[in-house]
């Protein structure tokens, strides 16, 4: 997984929602996604969760798993991790 | 894509004072049209709740083209666009009968709930399998456009 996948993740964001006058530094790593932080609402939850499973296998069920991964750019990174850790696991132990 | 048609006619109660139909009243139109979609598949609110699921509206927009009168005949015409994510997005078309004349258009995206209020992010596979009849409906060449 590369160091920077942070800022990989906010470019992701960025051309997922479209988000044409927003700059990966103008996302705070510890920030609100959604709500009072960047604004992005439930639409935009559907969007990230088509593309985060397209770039990187991983998969967010449901808004109760989303509330918690969504909150910020480095709880997103932090999931994106685990799951890799634990498709790598699982595909070793096949 | 196909677009599911059914018809109404303009109600004394749904014209204003300028003798045209309220701009509101085409939403409850648009309701018209999918409910008579749904209801070919058995995918009616009822069915929903029976599945464990609500699908409430989160966006929805409408265009007003021509204004229609009392009295005229209208066909609401629906359809679904084939989703990419966990959503259904229904588009809209109201035209007037008699000259297929295009009154108002429009489109309304539903997500999906468990009856307990989670979001739905992925569809899922029981839900899939009741929609496919109406995509693959859907996907049928539309003849009457």
């Amino acid at each position: 997984m590369p160091d920077d996948l942070v800022l990989e993740l906010k470019k992701l964001i960025i051309a997922t929602l479209k988000l044409e006058e927003v700059n990966p530094e103008d996302i705070e790593d510890d920030g609100q996604l959604f709500g009072n932080g960047l604004g992005l609402d439930s639409i935009d939850a559907l969007e990230l969760v088509v593309a985060l499973e397209k770039t990187y296998g991983v998969a967010i069920p449901d808004s109760e798993v989303g509330e918690r991964v969504f909150r910020s750019v480095n709880t997103l990174a932090q999931f994106v991790k685990e799951q890799s850790a634990i498709s790598i696991q699982r595909s070793a132990k096949e | 894509m196909r677009y599911d048609e059914t018809e109404l006619r303009v109600r004394f109660n749904e014209v204003d004072s300028w003798g045209v139909v309220w701009h509101g009243h085409y939403i409850s139109w648009f309701e018209v049209g999918r409910m008579a979609l749904l209801g070919k598949f058995h995918l009616l609110p009822s069915d929903f709740t029976q599945m464990g699921y609500t699908a409430p509206v989160v966006d929805l927009k409408c265009v007003f083209k021509e204004p229609a009168r009392l009295d005229e005949e209208m066909l609401i015409r629906t359809t679904i666009l084939e989703p990419t994510k966990a959503a259904l997005t229904f588009r809209f078309e109201v035209l007037r009968k008699s000259d297929r004349k295009l009154m108002a258009a429009g489109e309304e995206t539903q997500v999906l709930l468990t009856l307990d209020g989670r979001m739905l992010y992925i569809i899922p596979q029981d839900l899939r399998e009741r929609l496919q009849p109406l995509f693959d409906y859907l996907e049928e060449p539309d003849s009457s456009a």
